[in-house]
Parts: C-alpha cells; structure tokens; sequence
C-alpha cells in the first residue's frame, strides 16, 4: 500500500528476501562455472564466454520455473506465502539475467561479422518448416521480450493505472514466456548431443509445473465446491451458524456467476466485503482482520471492517455487503454495495432487527 | 496443511511470527541446495568440445609459401613433409587483404595460432605487414609451386561447421547452438570444413569447396550445423584434405 512511488518500498522482508535470491543465483552460476572447469580441462576447455551465457541462461529457466511454482505451492500450503509476496522481484531478477545470458549469446554468436548482431539473429536461420533449421534464437527473444514486459511493468504505479484486472492478464503472459522458454530449450540445446538429458530435464520441469498447476486447481474447485451456495435469484446467501466463523477470520460464499464474499467474523460482529484485493486480486477472506482492518493475505494490503475502505492516508476502497442474522444463521446480500459504502456490522443479538 | 484458522499469518510489513520463520529458513535452506545440485547436474550434461587450443597470447612469425586452395593457406614447403595452416582474419572474417601479388611465394605472416589434433590456422595480425614476402640476402623470394593429390570420388558423412572456431576459436564450435555464428563466420569467409566423426572416436576435417574449386556455393548454407551427407572429389595438398562437392548434392541426414 502506497500513497507516493518510490522504485522499491525496501523493507526488512524483502531485503531478506533478495539476498536469498542473490545468493541462490550467485551460487548457481558460479557451481555451474566451476563444474565446467573442473569437468573440461587444458585443450579440452569450454570457453568462458560460452560456460558464462550456458550458465545464466540455465539459471534464467531454473528461476522461471521457481517463479510459476510459486502460485500454486501457495495455493497448497498458505506457509509458501511469504514467497509470492514478493516474488516480483524474482520476475525482475530473471530478466536480467535473462538479458545478461542474450546479450552473451548475441555478442559472441552474432558479433564479430560481415553483418550486424541484430541482422545475423534475424537471418542466420530462417527454416521455420524445419525442426532443426528453426531459429531456436527467435523464441529465446519471445520469452526476454515478454519478461521485460513484465520487469517493466512490475511496479504498483503500473498496477495502478492499468488495473487490476489488466495487470493481470498482462502477467499471464509468463506462461507464454515459460512455453517460448520450453521451444527454445527443445530446438537449441536439444537438438545437441547433451540432447537426451536436456529431454528429461526439460520434461520433468514441465511435468512438475502441470503438477503443482493441476494440484492446485483441483484444491482450488474442492474448495469452491463447498462454498458455493445455489443462490440463483436469491437476495441472500446461507453462510452459517456465527460460532462456525473463528474470530478475525472469515468464510468465503458465493453466489453462481459472481464475485465471491468474504464474511468476517472481528469484536465487533459480522462484516462482509468482497474477496477480491484491490491491489492484485488476492483472497481476502483467507486474511485476518488486524487493528480492525481486513488484511490480504498476498501483499498486506488492509480495508476497514465497516466501509471496506483503507485506512488513511490510504485511499482504495472495494465493496461491501450486508449482513443479517436469520433463525441463528448467518446471511449475506448477493447485492454488492459500492467500493467505500459504510454498513453496520451485525452484532450479536441483531436477529430482530435484520430478520425480514 | 498449514490452512488451518490458527495458522501463521503473514504480513510483509509486521514481524514474521515465529513459527513461520522455522518454516521459511528449511525452504531457504532447501532452495540453495536445490539451485546447487541443479547448477551441478545441468552443468555436467556439458560435453567435450575436443582437444582445441588458440594460442591467443603473444603473436608468432610463420614462413611459407601462400596458395589459395581456394581458401589461403601458408605452406612450409621447406619441411621434409609440407604442411599448411589456414590463414583468417581477426573476428569472423577471411583473409580480406589483396594477396594476389603473394600467391605461390614465399611470405611471413605473423598471428595466433589455432590448432585442433595436428590441423592448424594462423589468424593474421590486423595490421598489412602481418602478411608480407619473405626477404631474403639476395633480395629475391622463392616460390615452389605445389600439385594437389586426387584421392577419387568419395561420400562423406559429417557436419559443416566453420574452421576458425572449430579449431579453438570457440569451444565448442559446432551443432545446432553454434549455427548462426558458424553461417556467420563462413559467410565472412573463414573456409568452412566438413568435420567427420571417425570409428575411433576421433574427428577428422576435410575442407569444402565448390565443384569448380573455388569456395563453396552459399547455396549449401542452410545446411551448416545440420548432419550432412556429400559426395565429390577429394584431393589432398600438404596434408590438407578438400572436398569439391555440388552444394545440391549435400543431403540433410
């Protein structure tokens, strides 16, 4: 949450969490280096410049792969938060390193020539009928055009000003990025004689991700399954008895073919806003409510318990919804209520008064 | 699972809760160790790029007479058993100095070594005296002009790759990752060579050229990098193998 930019809002977390980074990276390339060395030695060794962009270009897809695990390890344990909290500096990390491994294999294959690098990586090979002609290179500027998109536009003014929704779609673009990667893999360095392992290696990364994907979503619709409530054409929603919602938690509902509610449970009764952040979509109703304010779970971002607004000098605001008490359950309205709009919270007791 | 209501939670502005940390310092933990072990089995799938040297440290003088076969070449024909090197430019360029004047005499040309199991290449000094005619006490140069050897028609199976990086230039210098650079490198004129991998282990080069002995037909450079088979006419001159051949007769394997 911001009220100004500044190009990182540092805090002791996400210095932690760069070093982490830095480190995992530093040490993958230079194990990688090292074991190139000790592996082919005197008249038998790798050039650096080639062990060099292998290396990063290698650590690039190994965090690409870190990064789409991510989502979905968090949507399986909620420990794994903490990671996609700020796991946009991983997205900028993989850029330019991404960079740094083209920029490598661009000087060193394409420079030097009767051409320029540019004009060499766009005619060298142009067989795209051929598996083997193709120009591998081509997708590898795919996937780096597509992270720098993200890098790009990975700041909150972007989110901003794009919107939520945008945003995010725009982000979807990673897997695109992650495929450019795979064809990229599978028609360069596949097609050598290091060929076979780099199979299995691609393969079994993409079998992990589809995993940890399917995983997740099948969690996800188990999940749905048992909040969504078949409120066609109803006004109001069954959430539950009130002593089935623990303090400063809530239950998500939902009706068919709308936004889902969070119906939270805090001192002062019973509150409902919508579960969607409006920073980037996070699950709101799996926060807690902190100092009276809803807290999402992905980014910290908080909402007042009574208006759905955040607290000054903060300024977004989302839905809310009413809430009433009928025959000792709870109900929520279907009827979303405009981002801001103060309601009362149900307190105990209230049955007589909302019951209707 | 961790899902539970009394689970941890987190906020990236509020102290971590304790139990939370325990569990972010094993997957910290768990993620050195597996950008480790991952950076350790990837690099190992890395193969051999041959026994290539370039000797790329204090330039060296080389005498010879200069032919063009149709790639220059610098051959010792004062040695009991002559042999040649390859003459390149620096970067990815053939020899794109007038030589004309210097065919079949004797010159010094001074440079950097490349080598690869015995077959050899100068890359020149970029400055015009690198490559110039020997003098001698009598002031004249010699030239003794040398007859290449014709060793039939024969079908080879291989790669074409470019010479100046195969032989130490850079490691590895052939397959699919070294395409574009290769198709640089030949299209610069650096002699493109055929490298074939022999029973024993070993490779061998024979140097491509077009059937009518000049260089290669750049009709034949989609097939750089790629597994080829050709049949033509292959001679051999001071221990240099080349291969006059149809570029329409190169077959992708």
């Amino acid at each position: 949450m911001s009220v100004g930019y500044v190009a990182v809002q540092w805090s002791p977390h996400k210095r932690r969490y760069d070093a982490v980074a830095t480190a995992c990276v530093v040490a993958f390339v230079a194990t990688w280096v090292v074991t190139g060395r000790m592996l082919w030695k005197g008249e038998h060794a790798i050039s650096m410049e080639i062990l060099l962009l292998r290396g990063l270009g290698a650590c690039a897809a190994v965090l690409l792969h870190v990064i789409l695990a991510i989502g979905p390890l968090a949507r399986l344990d909620r420990r794994f938060l903490p990671v996609l909290y700020t796991r946009r500096h991983l997205g900028v990390m993989t850029f330019l390193i991404a960079l740094a491994h083209a920029a490598l294999a661009i000087g060193y294959y394409h420079g030097f020539g009767v051409v320029s690098p540019l004009v060499s990586l766009l005619t060298s090979s142009t067989s795209l009928t051929s598996l083997h002609g193709f120009p591998f290179e081509w997708l590898g500027v795919v996937a780096l055009a597509i992270l720098f998109l993200m890098a790009a536009t990975s700041h909150d003014f972007w989110l901003k000003h794009m919107g939520a929704r945008t945003w995010k779609r725009l982000h979807m673009l990673v897997y695109v990025a992650y495929a450019a990667l795979v064809g990229h893999v599978a028609l360069g360095a596949v097609q050598t004689d290091r060929g076979a392992t780099y199979i299995w290696i691609v393969g079994t990364g993409l079998v992990l991700l589809s995993g940890l994907h399917i995983a997740a979503g099948l969690r996800a619709a188990a999940i749905d399954a048992g909040q969504l409530m078949p409120a066609e054409g109803d006004a109001w929603i069954d959430v539950g008895p009130p002593d089935e919602i623990p303090m400063d938690r809530a239950r998500i509902v939902a009706a068919r073919g709308r936004e889902r509610i969070a119906v939270f449970r805090h001192k002062d009764g019973f509150s409902a806003v919508t579960n969607v952040c409006a920073h980037q979509g996070g699950p709101l109703g799996e926060g807690k409510v902190i100092d009276g304010c809803i807290t999402c779970p992905w980014h910290g971002w908080q909402y007042k318990v009574g208006d759905g607004c955040s607290p000054p000098p903060f300024t977004e605001k989302i839905p809310t919804h009413a809430v009433r008490l009928t025959r000792g359950r709870v109900e929520v309205s279907t009827v979303a209520q405009p981002p801001g709009t103060a309601l009362p919270p149900l307190r105990a007791g209230a049955e007589e008064a909302h019951d209707g | 699972m961790a899902d539970g209501d009394d689970a941890p939670f987190y906020v990236g502005y509020l102290p971590v809760p304790r139990r939370l940390s325990r569990f972010l310092w094993i997957v910290v933990g768990a993620n050195l160790c597996f950008f480790l072990a991952s950076a350790a089995i990837l690099a190992r799938t890395m193969s051999d790029p041959g026994p290539a040297v370039w000797n790329d440290g204090q330039a060296r003088q080389f005498r010879g007479t200069i032919v063009a076969w149709p790639y220059p070449m610098l051959i010792d024909t004062e040695a009991a058993t002559p042999s040649a090197l390859l003459l390149v430019e620096v970067g990815k360029h053939g020899v794109n100095r007038e030589f004309g004047a210097l065919r079949n005499k004797r010159v010094v040309a001074s440079g950097w070594t490349l080598d690869r199991g015995g077959q050899r290449m100068i890359e020149l000094e970029p400055q015009p005296e690198s490559l110039a005619l020997e003098s001698f006490a009598d002031g004249a140069a010699t030239d003794r002009p040398l007859t290449p050897k014709s060793l039939g028609v024969v079908t080879i199976r291989g790669e074409i790759v470019d010479s100046k990086c195969y032989l130490g230039a850079m490691k590895p210098g052939d397959q699919k990752t070294h395409k574009a650079c290769a198709t640089l490198c030949i299209r610069g004129g650096i002699p493109p060579v055929l490298v074939e991998r022999l029973p024993s282990g070993g490779t061998r080069c024979t140097l491509l050229a077009n059937i009518d002995g000049g260089p290669l037909d750049p009709a034949a450079f989609d097939r750089i990098a790629e597994p080829v088979e050709m049949t033509g006419e292959l001679e051999e001159l001071a221990g240099v193998r080349r291969l006059r051949v149809r570029a329409d007769a190169i077959r992708r394997l």
